[in-house]
């Protein structure tokens, strides 16, 4: 999946979840302060995304996740081992710290 | 009259140990009750983010119970009839010589009985045989189950009902209880907080919550740390506690032991939202004055706050800016602890087990460690926290509860004087 299609499919999911136009989300957008999400609502999409993309996200990440471009680059991040073989190593790195 | 309403006998089940003695002595000790769970039968523990709990350990219901009344209920219900079984032989009191009718039963549970709960549900789904469901499904699921069986075991016919808020239930069947003595329709209430949900839906629940500890799986008895800067989430503990509430005419008129004095209690809503508290601890100050103007006192006479303090970041954070608000300056002048250090959040159970922790300080002048508390957290620095015991006479103690479902509780419990 192309990083695009990330970013499109989340953005997609939030606008599903807040029952508003995709066009009207955009990247830079706070997930609290702009899009009104409560730290319920984050845990709510993130299921939701985890679901998605096939991922499990743990909690130590999510204070990363606080805007709409963070969370697409996020999961593109984490998507991203699968098809590029030099970034495995990293991640799996970064996975075991954790 | 009934005059002041006071408590005279203590029961528990805990992580931590089972008989009030044994719970105690690894409190002052500052024992972790924190353990890894090895697995929920038949499947690993794998899929889950957190992997620790609070779980009662050697507890075979046989021992205490008949096998007939410990088959039928609950492990929740279980723990509940022997802390039970306990207070009240700590008590004296003799249902043989008590009308039955001024004995109540006041249970506070959050989960109810989720083991048979599971079981049954995912047998029903998996073999599809709805003629096989337990014929004791409906009884124990029920959500009084403990109150009902607690009240068969001792003949007890006076008012009996459960409280279910979750993590604030036992603390608000305390104050139900003591409500129910000050207006004359119990001479004594068992009152009880019981739960046992480390469950595989119940935990995993929790884990997507996103409420657990997760990064202590590799030491589980440093988990739990409630106001420490280096907590990151509660976790789930099992247990039981039963306090005897008495009026005071009728604890005197039977000679019988005066532990402490039940003195006041409120009861309030957020209205604000499911599981998140109000940022600002608006509301929770409010509880806390409410329930010291219940019992005729100012905060100036409170000397001992047993925290509801769960161990998440915004949980303990927001209490410690309730207190400030209530206290100002004397905030750093009261002695503070969370139980739930010890022997994790016991959900249902926990204004019990806090309720008998408070007990115990106010008897004993020993407020026990809040374990793991080693680096201070600028959002709760707090002077009177101590991963040690804390030796004090407190006269005045305030118990704080909140609840999923915004629901928040406190119970002032203070030295008894006649």
């Amino acid at each position: 999946m192309s990083d695009r299609a990330v970013t499109e499919k989340i953005i997609q999911a939030l606008a599903d979840y807040l029952r508003r136009n995709p066009e009207s989300i955009d990247p830079k957008h706070h997930l609290r302060d702009d899009l009104g999400l409560d730290s319920m609502a984050v845990i709510e999409l993130l299921y939701k995304i985890e679901e998605a993309f096939d991922i499990q996200i743990p909690d130590e990440d999510l204070v990363r996740l606080s805007t709409v471009g963070a969370v697409c680059q996020y999961v593109e991040h984490r998507l991203a081992p699968a098809k590029r073989p030099a970034a495995r190593s990293r991640a799996a790195k970064s996975r075991k710290k954790n | 009259m009934p005059g002041q309403v006071v408590v005279t006998g203590l029961g528990i089940v805990s992580p931590i140990g089972i008989g009030v003695s044994e719970f105690w002595k690894a409190a002052l000790a500052g024992h972790s009750g924190i353990s890894t769970i090895t697995s929920f039968e038949p499947f690993s523990m794998d899929g889950y983010r957190s992997k620790v709990a609070g779980q009662v350990r050697g507890f075979s219901p046989e021992r205490y119970l008949d096998s007939v009344q410990a088959e039928r209920v609950d492990r929740y219900a279980q723990f509940a009839l022997v802390a039970a079984k306990e207070a009240l032989a700590d008590s004296g009191l003799q249902m043989a010589r008590e009308d039955p009718r001024r004995v109540g039963v006041i249970v506070g549970a959050g989960m109810g009985g989720m083991v048979m709960g599971e079981r049954e549900i995912t047998q029903l789904y998996q073999h599809q045989r709805p003629h096989r469901v337990h014929p004791n499904f409906i009884p124990v699921i029920t959500l009084n189950s403990a109150s009902g069986i607690v009240a068969m075991a001792h003949g007890a016919k006076g008012p009996n009902y459960t409280v279910s808020t979750a993590c604030s239930s036992s603390a608000h069947a305390l104050g139900q209880a003591m409500q129910c003595i000050r207006e004359g329709r119990a001479d004594v209430v068992i009152t009880v907080g019981a739960d046992a949900s480390i469950t595989p839906l119940v935990f995993a629940g929790f884990c997507s919550l996103r409420a657990l500890s997760t990064k202590y799986n590799d030491q589980p008895e440093r988990a739990s740390r409630p106001f420490d800067r280096l907590r990151d989430g509660f976790v789930m503990g099992e247990g039981a506690g039963a306090l005897v509430l008495e009026s005071s005419v009728h604890a005197k008129k039977r000679r019988a032991r005066i532990y402490a004095e039940v003195a006041g209690y409120a009861a309030t809503s957020e209205a604000y939202h499911m599981v998140i508290p109000r940022e600002d601890g608006e509301e929770i100050a409010t509880t806390m004055r409410l329930a010291m103007a219940d019992a005729g006192l100012t905060p100036a006479n409170i000397d001992y706050i047993n925290a509801h303090a769960t161990s998440t970041t915004i949980g303990d954070a927001v209490e410690t800016k309730a207190l400030r608000q209530v206290f100002r300056t004397r905030a750093d002048k009261l002695a503070i602890n969370a139980t739930k250090s010890l022997v994790g959040h016991t959900l249902g159970a926990a204004g019990a087990i806090g309720g008998i922790a408070t007990v115990l300080a106010i008897h004993t002048g020993q407020i026990h460690p809040t374990a793991n508390y080693e680096e201070p957290d600028p959002a709760c620095a707090l002077r009177g926290l101590s991963s040690s015991v804390q030796e004090r006479k407190v006269k005045a103690a305030l118990l704080n509860a909140f609840g999923f479902g915004s629901n928040n509780a406190a119970v002032v419990i203070k030295r008894y004087a006649a």
